[in-house]
């Protein structure tokens, strides 16, 4: 009994040791890294909506048709209080798992931009598509999110009839077409009910 | 001091925890498709394995041996959080390209390997020369691989275009078997390496004799 306590109370002051230590190190790096994430979220909704001055955070007013796809998070982008569009960070699932994308979506019913966040698919296969050299065509240097820029919702999105894939990586492609089409859907669906109800 | 350096040295060569103990394989393969994560994960893996051996050396009277792995795990986790923390906070970009290989620190078999074949029942020095030698024979090979991968499957070096424009990069070595091929020729180098110290070592005592 006594041999058990003491082996505990050993544990719990290494524990408590490592306990202290790390809070330290997290008071010091926690805001740092916080500002990281807002600051890195901002640059990309920028770069979508060059115009914007604030981002609005939606909860649920905005959800996926498409059970294959999540929308992590949605915002609506202003110019002095006037819309813009909406901006969806939407996850799904390609060749080798989770992907994330920032979906630009303006009240013209076009797609603004489309931004990949996070891929996990092969490098230098379907992993081309954050790569900001690799040109689904060369002669303008359009990248494959490049592409969608400036698209009408009214499109297919489907890979070989409006969307150029990456080459060898047709199930990246068709994913990240799809999640697109997906957040166009909802977003564009989102901005009429907006629209009607003079919000 | 010659002591200390002989200890140093195993980590790099004859004792390489990749290619002579061959332990800690799997993130080592997955991160070496670019030379900045090698070099990052080498460098983190070097940090956490000097504090860990350090720290346990210092208590290795304390700590009670039926409860010595949970204590090793509790250090352990312990410094692989801090460089986690300190590199989301100071190398975003280089956090967010390891990924999930950081936190995997924790279970990387060389550190909970020399901790208790070495730290637990050394002197502090000693560990920490030990867990330096580890900690680079660790990050050379990373480094080295790395390089291979990327100059071939990728024809850049730290992201520099290095190969000229007209080369087509052989995809194969940035995939996993490229790598484990690689890895392979490097396990080769080091068995050649090792003979020639070997041989270089036992020369003078021949001589004397």
């Amino acid at each position: 009994m006594k041999e058990t306590l003491k082996l505990g109370l050993v544990l719990a002051a290494f524990a408590v040791g490592a306990c202290v230590a790390l809070a330290l190190v997290y008071a010091v790096t926690g805001p740092t890294i916080e500002g990281h994430e807002v600051k890195q979220l901002e640059l990309s909704l920028k770069e979508l909506f060059p115009d914007a001055d604030s981002f609005r955070a939606l909860d649920g007013d905005v959800a996926p048709k498409d059970p294959s796809v999540k929308f992590d998070q949605t915002y609506e982008v202003t110019r002095s209080g006037s819309p813009l569009g909406v901006a969806v960070k939407v996850r799904g699932s390609s060749y080798g798992g989770d992907t994330t994308l920032l979906v630009g979506v303006g009240t013209d019913r076009r797609i603004t931009g489309v931004k990949v966040l996070d891929i996990k698919d092969t490098p230098g296969l379907g992993a081309n598509a954050k790569s900001p050299t690799y040109f689904v065509d060369k002669s303008t240097k359009t990248t494959f999110p490049g592409q969608f820029a400036g698209k009408p919702l009214s499109d297919p999105f489907e890979v070989k009839k409006d969307v150029v894939a990456i080459t060898a990586s047709t199930i990246t492609s068709k994913a990240l077409a799809n999640m697109v089409k997906q957040a166009g859907a909802s977003a564009a669906e989102y901005l009429e009910r907006s629209a009607l109800g003079g919000k | 001091m010659k002591r200390l350096f002989a200890l140093f040295v195993k980590g790099l060569v004859a004792e390489n925890p990749l290619l002579m103990l061959m332990i800690g394989l799997c993130s080592a393969l997955a991160v070496t498709t670019s030379v900045e994560n090698a070099i990052g994960m080498g460098l983190a893996m070097t940090f956490v394995i000097v504090f860990a051996e350090l720290v346990i050396s210092l208590f290795r009277n304390l700590i009670p041996n039926s409860v010595r792995i949970p204590t090793f795990i509790i250090v352990i986790a312990a410094f692989t959080t801090i460089i986690d923390l300190s590199m989301k906070a100071y190398f975003p970009e280089l956090s967010k390209a390891m990924g999930v290989f950081i936190p995997l620190i924790v279970v990387n078999c060389i550190i909970m390997g020399r901790v208790e074949a070495f730290a637990s029942k050394e002197k502090p020095v000693d560990a920490v020369v030990d867990a330096l030698g580890m900690g680079l024979g660790y990050t050379w090979v990373l480094v080295g691989i790395a390089a291979f991968r990327e100059l071939l499957g990728n024809g850049t070096l730290l992201s520099a275009q290095i190969m000229p424009e007209a080369y087509q990069p052989i995809l194969f070595f940035t995939l996993p078997p490229g790598g484990f091929l690689v890895f392979a020729l490097f396990i080769s180098f080091n068995i050649w390496l090792k003979r020639v110290m070997d041989r270089a070592d036992r020369a003078p005592v021949k001589e004397a004799a």
